[in-house]
């Protein structure tokens, strides 16, 4: 188990909470005022408050805060003193601190360095993300729930955990700088190699899945569901047998792919019209029992109680301070390595802990926050 | 030089991170293989299990026919940028011989890699219980759709079902559009990535306990992971979480505009006051922006719709170099929305992937690691393998085994 310090911004913070999965000890340092994430909404209890913003609910849970005025140099000596103590320090950049502060306290430290240089919609704008998502034709949009950061945050996750590996077999730390704008580049690889080999320029799809020459999502009488047809002829002929439709049924040209693609439309529309008699979980049982990639579409309200999500543990009973027994995310990680975190902390919640932690006596305490740096 | 022929384990740098661990990689197209090439850039020796009997199904994006130019003829390019760097030996698992070679195998791997479906490994009798008796140490990592556990175990998934079911299609897009997809296999890279971060957390763990671990990833779980704060929001307020679209909880106004040309766009995100004031100067002070409302953010979040439009009519008349380039002086955040050629193109292209050259012609740029070590190298780009390329070699360096040996595998039809 190791010491992590966590002062990562929004694209960094998944890191800290997957080493908090895989039960580290980590320090979330934070900034009095409370920072960007805590002011993200939604907010759990549906009113904006520096302790329930639902992304500091989540990123933050299982970690320890400790609060500090970073702007004075009281506070930045608590820190590197806190610093002196850990195995890795994981920070959005510019770091509060001098160069080389850090490694002269802990010589031995992982000091990863997360760089960012513009607001996530710009981001993904310049990465190429942004023109892969939305509906021909119409605005392009970001991705919903800031999952970009997600996506970031693993690779600064990976970067971490890579260099605790080194840490472990060499006893020797090293600094590790993770570049926000090549993590979002990496994700669109697909269309480089696409480009590059064929000069094709990827462009949104809506919800068109882009294997099979038939995808996408169907109305069902609570909703939807999304499907990708089979593309062999016998894939076909077995879907066909199961819709029953007449129309599609009577049109034996749509056994090849190329026919199917061309009178997409019209198949769309049939398959829409039988769909809409059924219930999502129904029609998605059915064709997956016939082997047929579907799922249901869910928002996040519909996966609240999805019985893959708490049979496995994912989803866990907590009792949650504010909100009482509550089933709580563990994290695709955490349920594994059978985990509890704790609830994310209030702001400063574990200063006397911490600080106690680190040798300061009441007085010094008392100093500290009489001075504002704590 | 002794051992240093390329395609010998020993011809690779000594001080990457990962020198010296074994990777057997029984992970086809893209979730599992992502993560393998990670590894791999680490400076492990990953070796991937391929049969001439099961070639790789690539479900390619692109229905023509037509060869790229200048390319392999064994593998299609996706392949080679997604298995750069590994080495590959070829095993018939529906023979016994090259069952109980590739068991042979994972009693001296480090780590050993599938997402087959659950169930398929069992029946290869490759499961973790059958292999951890020869090597506690083994780190045994499952990246199945749903997991190998729960009522949906047998489910078949493929990126765009996650995309609906995890809720990413929901949650994207604005309160009224329809559903709404990335076109990239996203959930591939999000599952690929938590299971690189489990296969290092559990080799650092191992060096301190000596004990390997058997994890059972869920694709399906690792996105509904990166979803947790509306899951949870929904979970304690029961409503669903509102739709953003391109708009931010925190700054104003922040969007995508039309600007002149056919489907061209600029994204501008307005982080504060100051900013704001910037902006319309840029604009050239019209009067809409001079509103008293709009000096906070409050203000302007309320009156979100009623900004888009004016904005959208400003932009409208300037190509997005334009507005980028207009805003950007101006120190307001923008950025024209890139196609994936413009993202490659220019001094400010794209610095992730890496020219390089493939001898055997298969592509121009590869993509490399976001991030660098101040210590540890990583491991240099090589080509993808040819299947089966390194049967030899790896049996020799792994088991030791000698060239009679292999010809009797061979006459057996296990190296195939």
């Amino acid at each position: 188990m190791s010491r992590i310090i966590d002062l990562a911004d929004h694209p960094g913070v998944y890191a800290a909470r997957l080493l908090a999965e895989t039960g580290n000890e980590v320090i979330r340092v934070e900034s009095p005022d409370g920072d960007v994430l805590r002011r993200t909404g939604p907010f759990l209890g549906n009113k904006p408050d520096l302790e329930k913003g639902a992304y500091h609910q989540f990123f933050n849970a299982g970690k320890r805060s400790l609060k500090l005025n970073l702007n004075m140099p009281e506070g930045r000596r608590v820190l590197l003193d806190l610093i002196r103590t850990a195995d890795a320090v994981v920070a959005s950049t510019p770091l509060p601190l001098e160069d080389g502060e850090a490694l002269d306290v802990n010589p031995r430290l992982v000091l990863v360095r997360i760089n960012n240089d513009e607001p996530e919609l710009c981001a993904v704008a310049r990465s190429g993300l942004l023109a892969l998502t939305g509906h021909p034709g119409k605005r392009p949009v970001l991705l919903g729930g800031h999952v970009v950061y997600a996506g970031t945050g693993l690779y600064v996750a990976v970067a971490t955990a890579a260099a605790l590996v080194s840490l472990q077999l060499t006893g020797q730390g090293q600094v590790v700088d993770v570049s926000i704008r090549q993590c979002m580049e990496s994700l669109v690889e697909q269309a480089m190699v696409d480009y590059k080999a064929w000069g094709r320029v990827t462009e949104r799809c809506g919800y068109r899945g882009a294997i099979t020459a038939v995808s996408g999502a169907f109305p069902c009488n609570d909703g939807y569901w999304m499907v990708s047809v089979p593309h062999s002829a016998e894939g076909w002929a077995k879907f066909v047998d199961w819709v029953q439709d007449p129309v599609l049924s009577a049109d034996p040209s749509l056994a090849d792919e190329a026919e199917r693609d061309a009178k997409k439309e019209l198949v769309v529309e049939r398959l829409g019209m039988w769909s809409q008699q059924f219930s999502k979980l129904d029609i998605v049982t059915e064709a997956q029992k016939r082997h047929v990639p579907a799922s249901p579409l869910s928002t996040p309200l519909d996966l609240v109680n999805d019985p893959q999500l708490t049979t496995r543990g994912f989803l866990a009973e907590t009792d949650h301070p504010d909100f009482g027994r509550i089933l709580f995310p563990r994290g695709a990680i955490g349920s594994l390595w059978g985990t509890r975190l704790a609830p994310a902390p209030t702001l400063g919640q574990h200063n006397d802990q911490i600080l106690k932690g680190l040798g300061y006596t009441d007085s010094d305490l008392k100093a500290l926050a009489d001075s504002g740096a704590v | 030089m002794n051992g240093t022929e390329p395609g010998s384990s020993q011809a690779q740098r000594s001080n990457t991170i990962l020198a010296g661990i074994r990777v057997l990689d029984f992970t086809h197209i893209l979730a599992g293989p992502f993560c393998t090439r990670l590894l791999a850039d680490l400076g492990a020796d990953v070796v991937k299990v391929e049969s001439a009997t099961k070639p790789e199904r690539m479900g390619s994006r692109k229905t023509s026919s037509s060869a790229p130019p200048r390319s392999r003829e064994d593998r299609a390019p996706s392949f080679l940028n997604t298995n750069r760097s590994k080495r590959s030996i070829a095993i018939n698992l529906k023979t016994k011989a090259g069952r109980d070679l590739a068991k042979r195998l994972a009693a001296v791997a480090d780590v050993l890699v599938e997402n087959f479906s659950s169930g398929v490994m069992d029946r290869l009798e490759l499961g973790y219980e059958k292999l951890q008796p020869d090597n506690p140490k083994l780190i045994y990592i499952s990246m199945s759709g749903y997991g190998h556990s729960g009522p949906r175990q047998a489910w078949t998934s493929m990126n765009m079902n996650l995309q609906a079911y995890t809720g990413l299609m929901m949650a994207t897009g604005a309160k009224e559009d329809p559903p709404t997809a990335i076109a990239n296999s996203w959930n591939d890279y999000i599952g690929g990535l938590h299971g690189c971060f489990g296969i290092l957390q559990a080799l650092a763990g191992r060096a301190k306990t000596g004990l390997g671990a058997n994890i059972d990833l869920s694709q399906f779980e690792c996105s509904v992971a990166t979803f947790g704060p509306l899951l949870l929001s929904s979970i304690v307020n029961r409503t669903v979480p509102p739709r953003l679209g391109n708009r931010s909880s925190v700054a104003a106004p922040q969007g995508v505009y039309r600007c002149a040309g056919d489907d061209q766009w600029c994204a501008i995100s307005v982080q504060n006051d100051e900013q704001w004031l910037a902006f319309v100067a840029a604009m050239g002070n019209p009067s809409w922006a001079r509103d008293d409302r709009y000096t906070t953010v409050l203000g302007r979040q309320d009156d979100h719709d009623v900004l888009d439009t004016h904005i959208e009519s400003w932009t409208s008349g300037l190509s997005n170099e334009e507005v980028e380039r207009c805003l950007k002086d101006a120190g307001v955040p923008a950025e024209r929305m890139r196609r994936i050629n413009e993202v490659l193109e220019g001094p400010d292209g794209a610095q992730v992937f890496h020219p390089w050259d493939d001898p055997q012609g298969g592509g121009e740029l590869t993509t490399g690691v976001p991030f660098t070590f101040s210590a540890s190298l990583l491991a240099p780009l090589r080509p993808a393998p040819f299947l089966g390329e390194h049967s030899r070699v790896a049996l020799e360096e792994w088991l030791g085994m000698s060239e009679s040996e292999v010809r009797e595998l061979e006459d057996q039809g296990a190296l195939v």
